[in-house]
């Protein structure tokens, strides 16, 4: 059932996106915002899901298949699946862009409290 | 040059400055530090060649589309990344191509002693943030814009925390990191979504489709859209790191965040207002006049409000970028032509101003106004340059800011959109307000204690600030011949979406020719002039006077600082935006 996935994926936005907005700990917001990214991914293969459909490998047809049924699109979206791999790529680098800050703060202000890291403001 | 070859030209300009990044640090380690930023002037200088072959066929009503690998359309259906020249990205890849160079030159010039580590590093991620840019302005796909959105995220990221030994510097990459992570899982939801119930992400297609058939997920893709684009651009609610993040950064970044990666926002946000989701109906428009005063007069306020010249720079962008958003919201062609002149008036103003701030700091090492006056004797190159930038802004004449801001006026004025008109005098009365107090407190107010001796500026800092003041000058003087020649083929652009998106398609396509008039000496205009810098004068003149208004202490009050904080604007503000464009 699809469905599950959306409402899972709804769930672990919301998770993500509570922490974010209710959490002041630096590595705490960045889980929050993993958890949210995570969400996105479940959500685009939830979209590109079909019923009955396969891997979206085109090379020759399955057994029982014909090369027409896979052009009618009984595959899952290969579209969809290569946003996931994008973006995953992309937040890998952000992930550790956001953590080598977290660490620098952590040693400059010698805190995670996001709340005692606003010098400027106003 | 046939039409062909010029067409497969079309990746290099971005090609360029990702090869010129990719050896940038090697380059400054392995040769030469200083290599890295000359051969980033190469790079950025070849990008601009390649567009400047463009403009002649381009400007003159063509739009033209490559596709990448040659993955060209099969039955109107497109597989491939389409890049497509149309005047509206041509302009803006222009100036990016161009303001980059300028200030990798004063780069060159200010920063050289940084050693090879940081002035490679510094090189790479400056010229990614251009090609960004450029592939930005010259992309007809969806997917493709969300990479380069992820593009210029990356390396901001990295320009803001840069210099890592000032804390501030981490505490506001901190903040872009967050809000601009949010902002990147809205675009990357909305187009999906978008592909799911369209089933396409070429812009010419996703307008026909659109056309055909709009659904209500459609409209949430486009709200999820235009948050993550307006967060981009800084526009308000989803602006709380923008002011914190000029704070931290050195002139050239600064000037570069401001004059040009802002306006990136703006540029994907007509682009889906206007080329994508040309259906009647939805209200968009009045969407983007609404956020655009809300933002033009908010960042009026707390740029009047500011000690810190550069944060004050950072709020009135802010202000700026709303009244961008007022121009496209008015629909019609003079303000849509407005809008583009504006985009790439703010992008020679703004960088002008922000590259004085950093020379006054890099100089004198002071930050806050209270702090500083009589700059005007010490730093006159400095002071002339922060003048010319200043009027500019103000509108007027014969700076470029005049020819812009009376064109938007036109198009309020036509469509009979009072009330927004309005409240945009207020803005402008503030706007002035806030750059004369500024201009006043750090150059011409006489100062108790004379400056340590100040090292003089460097002959590419001063070539840097020339051009910049220069082209407003030209903007300014010539305004029929830019009109004509770029803005209101630009602005055809957006209003013929049915021609765009064949263009992109076939591949070659000629936009109607569109007339947008100006007169210089309309005496309606200068009265508005000359009544809104008499009443902006007035103003700042108050404003150092009295003791703080409540109104605005509050407003500085919401503006905590917090990143849990900023982060809830941004999702209520996004929450906002999908109710409005869904319920209405």
């Amino acid at each position: 059932m699809i469905l599950v996935n959306y409402l899972a994926a709804v769930a672990l936005f919301g998770t993500g996106l509570y922490v974010l907005v209710t959490r002041r700990n630096l590595i705490k917001i960045v889980m929050g915002l993993s958890l949210m990214e995570a969400s996105t991914y479940l959500f685009m293969v939830s979209l590109a899901y079909r019923a009955g459909s396969t891997a979206p490998v085109l090379l020759s047809p399955p057994a029982g298949k014909t090369a027409k049924q896979l052009a009618h699109g009984n595959v899952a979206d290969p579209v969809l699946q290569n946003f996931c791999l994008t973006a995953v790529v992309i937040g890998v680098a952000v992930t550790a862009v956001f953590l080598s800050v977290a660490v620098r703060v952590a040693q400059h202000y010698r805190t995670l409290d996001a709340d005692r890291m606003r010098t400027m403001r106003g | 040059m046939s039409g062909q070859a010029l067409a497969s030209l079309l990746p290099l300009p971005v090609a360029l400055p990702i090869a010129g990044a990719v050896a940038a640090p090697l380059l400054a380690r392995l040769v030469h530090r200083r290599l890295a930023v000359i051969a980033g002037l190469v790079a950025l200088g070849g990008a601009a060649l390649i567009l400047l072959l463009q403009a002649p066929s381009v400007f003159g009503g063509l739009v033209r589309a490559h596709y990448l690998g040659l993955w060209t359309p099969v039955h109107g259906r497109a597989l491939g990344i389409a890049f497509a020249a149309d005047p509206f990205g041509l302009i803006f890849a222009l100036t990016s191509a161009f303001i980059g160079a300028v200030l990798l030159l004063y780069t060159l010039s200010e920063l050289g002693g940084l050693g090879p580590r940081e002035l490679g590093g510094y090189a790479c991620l400056f010229q990614l943030l251009v090609a960004a840019l450029i592939g930005a302005a010259l992309t007809a796909d969806l997917f493709n814009l969300f990479v380069w959105f992820e593009v210029a995220a990356l390396a901001s990221y990295g320009l803001t925390a840069f210099l890592l030994e000032r804390p501030v510097a981490l505490e506001a990459g901190f903040k872009i990191l967050a809000l601009t992570t949010l902002a990147s899982f809205a675009v990357f939801i909305g187009a999906g979504l978008l592909y799911a119930t369209a089933g396409a992400l070429n812009y010419a297609q996703l307008h026909d489709a659109l056309a055909r058939h709009l659904t209500t997920p459609d409209l949430i893709a486009l709200g999820l859209l235009v948050a993550g684009f307006a967060t981009k651009a800084g526009l308000v609610p989803f602006h709380g790191w923008l002011a914190d993040v000029h704070t931290a950064t050195s002139g050239p970044v600064s000037a570069l965040f401001s004059g040009l990666m802002y306006a990136f926002g703006i540029v994907a946000v007509a682009r889906l207002a206007f080329q994508v989701f040309a259906v009647n109906g939805i209200p968009v428009l009045g969407l983007l006049l609404t956020v655009g005063v809300v933002s033009a007069l908010l960042g009026a306020i707390m740029a009047l409000a500011q000690d810190d010249l550069k944060r004050l720079l950072a709020y009135d962008t802010i202000s700026q970028m709303g009244i961008l958003a007022i121009g496209l919201g008015t629909g019609a062609a003079p303000g849509i032509a407005g809008a583009v002149y504006h985009l790439v008036n703010h992008a020679l103003f703004k960088a002008l101003l922000f590259l004085c701030a950093g020379a006054i700091l890099h100089r004198t090492g002071l930050t806050k106004l209270s702090d500083m006056g009589g700059l005007a004797r010490r730093m006159p190159v400095v002071a002339v340059a922060f003048v010319i930038g200043a009027a500019s802004i103000a509108g007027i004449p014969p700076l470029n800011g005049y020819v812009s801001l009376s064109l938007i006026h036109t198009g309020l004025l036509d469509g009979q959109q009072y009330l927004p008109f309005t409240l945009m005098q207020v803005a402008q009365v503030i706007t002035i307000a806030a750059l004369g107090k500024a201009a006043w407190l750090a150059f011409f107010r006489p100062r108790a204690g004379d400056y340590p001796p100040l090292e003089s500026l460097r002959p590419g800092m001063v070539a840097g600030l020339a051009s910049l003041a220069g082209c407003c000058v030209v903007f300014g003087v010539l305004p029929q011949f830019f009109l004509d020649s770029v803005m209101a083929p630009a602005a055809a652009g957006l209003l013929h979406p049915a021609r765009y998106a064949s263009g992109v398609l076939t591949g070659l396509a000629r936009l109607p020719k569109l007339h947008v008039p100006f007169d210089y000496l309309s005496p309606e205009e200068l009265g508005l002039v000359v009544a809104c810098a008499v009443a902006g004068a007035a103003l700042g003149w108050a404003y150092v006077r009295v003791r703080e208004p409540a109104p605005v202490r509050l407003l500085r009050a919401a503006h905590t600082g917090s990143v849990n904080d900023y982060a809830t604007y941004a999702v209520a503000g996004m929450l906002a935006v999908i109710a409005v464009l869904t319920l209405t």
